[in-house]
């Protein structure tokens, strides 16, 4: 369960590939902060709309914004903390570095219309969960709030997310930035070349090779940006910093499906590799498997053999004969699928560190895309008795909570 | 297959991150090649999981033969750029002297969409090829990035045929350019899910394609569609007495008609905002999604005709 790391940390980073409900869960997170009394605050990247709404930030705002508190007494419990939410606008963010750092207005128009600034802010590598770090660190200077979720961009890449402020700053490097400062170079090749013939012969080569003559403007960017280097590696400090701080902690949001856990995987043993620990991993969407009375199923499972007995079992509850052949034969489809997936997070857990607390979220029957239907997620990312009261809906699911163990738990008591 | 991808020989299978994308690309191949077709699945992003479908394990940036009639390649935009230089640049020392250095780093980053481009290329490339009997590939599947990425890769060539100079690339760009428009040779065919994200992600993209993009279109795959006979409210509710089985019985299919009923209702807008021809694929349950899995998914895709072909002019 998740409520001490949510308790014992002022930065919750969530982290996985695409499509795995990142988004849901960093929302789902502040929100139980919140209930819990905390000043929350949720940073999204790409919420479906219907959460945007629901969060009150369908519009991409520069500021976090309040959610009404109104809307949170949907939630079911009683209101103590706050939550506050806003998404990220990427390209306005990058805008908005560069005139926080400008010296003048004249050198931020310069830059700002820079194509060369135009392509890096956009599609530079990086460049994206450069502006999500950034963001936390101005959430984190601000001390409106004592607990800050941060939603990841999907990441092709799972490195992308923790090397980015360091290829950003290598990008800035000053070695390679003097040559793009010389004066001449803005005036094309011929004159490099004859002022420094290794840069002006490797600019030649390129601009003959490719027809592209960009000097001139990633020289005018450069000169530029210059005054503001110092800014961009003072920031990468800061931003080491609150990575590695003992208050931020790292979840990893996956699903159960195999390409999933590969990429999940990977992440993981990256992390441990860069020293940074996982607090906690979210198996999203599971399709849970049924502990099946072994005297009755062999082996305790239910398999596509097992389809008459089922049947039988569902007639003989007094179930209506027209849909006891689709009941039975879907729950032997959804046994079999439960059976991979159970066996697939078995084997992701056993190479994840004992101390990383880890929770499964079942695949509900509905999507969960608006304030009130996220706290269907609390039961299963926080212990109950946290807060004083049960929410209600909740409790009638774990009813057959006790028949659906996990057959992952039962083998290893084995 | 799908009657309106017949003849055409780049189909770029484009979508937003974790709908089955690749699964989707990796079936449109294996099937191809099952008819017979020479054919080479081009992958724009390394996957790991791809050569395990195919019962090899690794990656590679070479053309590789998975099965007798399908070749797997991995694009990578710059070492497809370090190719290109090598052909312009031929000097190795001059090439190696360009390519190593820091600045040309810089330069790649700076020159907007090069890489883009030259990956882009890289399959014009590969469809051009031609052995005496024909062309070297029948069909070429391209497995592009998610949905924001793929946008810069296909809006590159027209943007450099724009914005660059005359000179090698521009008329690198320009061919390039020819292909991704010719309806003849090329279609695109997105890959979603019938849920809410990849369904407005899928609009986006697809009023993108059209408008900006002008690239001829091929089927729309919705992909992992559940389809259960009942509506969520035709579920039994549980006898009093029911055992924990029955329970979890009702469970299960409470959860199946859930989301049916959501992929029903996603699908009816996605059919409104995108007007394709469009394959249903059923959502499979496996334990495992392995190669039989890959090979049965097309073969139970059922298409749902476009707009335009209940006009009967397809």
């Amino acid at each position: 369960m998740l409520e001490r790391l949510v308790r014992d940390h002022r930065v919750v980073v969530c982290v996985g590939s695409g499509g795995v409900g990142k988004t849901t869960t960093a929302a789902t997170i502040a929100l139980w902060g919140a209930l819990e009394g905390r000043r929350a605050v949720v940073l999204t990247i790409d919420p479906a709309r219907r959460l945007a709404n629901s969060l009150g930030i369908a519009d991409l705002g520069d500021e976090p914004r309040i959610v009404d508190p109104a809307l949170l007494a949907t939630a079911g419990r009683p209101v103590r903390g706050s939550l506050a939410a806003m998404m990220l606008d990427q390209k306005n963010a990058w805008d908005r570095l560069v005139a926080r750092h400008a010296p003048s207005d004249e050198v931020r128009e310069r830059i700002l219309k820079n194509r060369f600034y135009l392509n890096l802010s956009q599609n530079f590598a990086g460049s994206h969960e450069y502006m999500a770090i950034e963001q936390l660190c101005l959430l984190c200077e601000s001390d409106a709030y004592d607990l800050i979720v941060l939603d990841t961009p999907p990441t092709k890449r799972a490195l992308d997310f923790f090397e980015a402020p360091e290829r950003i700053r290598d990008f800035l490097d000053r070695r390679i930035v003097r040559w793009f400062l010389m004066p001449y170079l803005s005036q094309g090749w011929a004159v490099a070349k004859a002022m420094n013939r290794t840069v002006g012969f490797l600019f030649r080569k390129l601009e003959e090779a490719t027809g592209v003559s960009a000097l001139a403007e990633v020289s005018d960017f450069f000169s530029a940006m210059s005054g503001m280097f110092d800014a961009f590696t003072a920031r990468t400090d800061v931003i080491h910093e609150i990575l590695r701080a003992r208050s931020t902690a790292f979840v990893l949001v996956t699903g159960p499906e195999e390409q999933v856990l590969t990429e999940a995987e990977f992440f993981s043993e990256r992390m441990k590799a860069m020293q940074m620990p996982l607090g906690g991993v979210v198996f999203n969407r599971v399709h849970e498997e049924f502990a099946a009375d072994p005297a009755a199923f062999r082996g305790g499972a239910v398999t596509r053999g097992d389809e008459d007995a089922v049947r039988a079992a569902l007639l003989a509850a007094g179930l209506p004969v027209a849909r006891v052949p689709w009941l039975a034969s879907n729950f032997v489809d959804y046994q079999q699928l439960a059976r991979g997936e159970a066996l697939r997070l078995e084997q992701f857990r056993a190479g994840l560190s004992r101390r990383v607390p880890f929770v499964t979220v079942p695949n509900f029957d509905t999507d969960l895309h608006d304030l009130a239907s996220l706290t269907r997620m609390h039961a299963h990312l926080f212990a109950p008795g946290a807060a004083n009261e049960k929410s209600g809906p909740v409790s009638a699911d774990d009813s057959s909570g006790h028949a659906r163990k996990s057959r992952a738990r039962r083998r290893s008591r084995e | 297959m799908f009657g309106v991808l017949e003849g055409r020989r780049v189909l770029f299978v484009v979508g937003k991150g974790g709908v089955g994308k690749s699964t989707v690309a990796t079936a449109l191949a294996v099937a191809f090649a099952e008819q017979g077709k020479r054919v080479l699945l081009a992958q724009m992003e390394p996957s790991r999981r791809l050569g395990e479908f195919l019962g090899r394990p690794g990656e590679s940036e070479r053309v590789v033969e998975m099965q007798p009639d399908l070749h797997v390649l991995t694009l990578d935009g710059e070492s497809a750029l370090s190719e290109y230089l090598a052909l312009v640049l031929p000097v190795r020392r001059v090439q190696r002297m360009v390519v190593e250095s820091k600045l040309y780093h810089h330069f790649v980053a700076a020159a907007p969409g090069i890489k883009e481009l030259m990956t882009i290329g890289k399959i014009w490339y590969e469809e051009q090829l031609a052995t005496k009997a024909g062309p070297k590939w029948d069909v070429i599947v391209v497995d592009a990035p998610a949905t924001g990425h793929v946008l810069q890769y296909l809006r590159m060539p027209s943007a450099a045929v724009e914005a660059f100079g005359p000179g090698l690339v521009r008329r690198e760009a320009q061919k390039v350019m020819e292909l991704l428009v010719d309806p003849k040779r090329t279609a695109v065919c997105p890959v979603t899910t019938a849920e809410e994200m990849p369904v407005n992600e899928t609009t986006e993209m697809y009023e993108q394609l059209r408008d900006r993009l002008r690239m001829p279109l091929g089927v729309l795959f919705v992909n992992r569609m559940h389809a259960a006979p009942l509506a969520p409210e035709d579920v039994p509710a549980a006898p009093a007495d029911a055992t924990p089985l029955v329970d979890d019985v009702l469970r299960c299919a409470r959860e199946e008609t859930g989301w049916t009923a959501i992929n029903r209702r996603y699908l009816a807008r996605l059919r409104e905002a995108v007007p394709m021809p469009t394959v249903l694929l059923p959502f499979l349950f496996a334990e495992e999604f392995g190669l039989d899995e890959v090979r049965a998914l097309m073969a139970k895709g059922t298409l749902q005709p476009g707009p335009s072909a209940a006009a009967g002019s397809v």
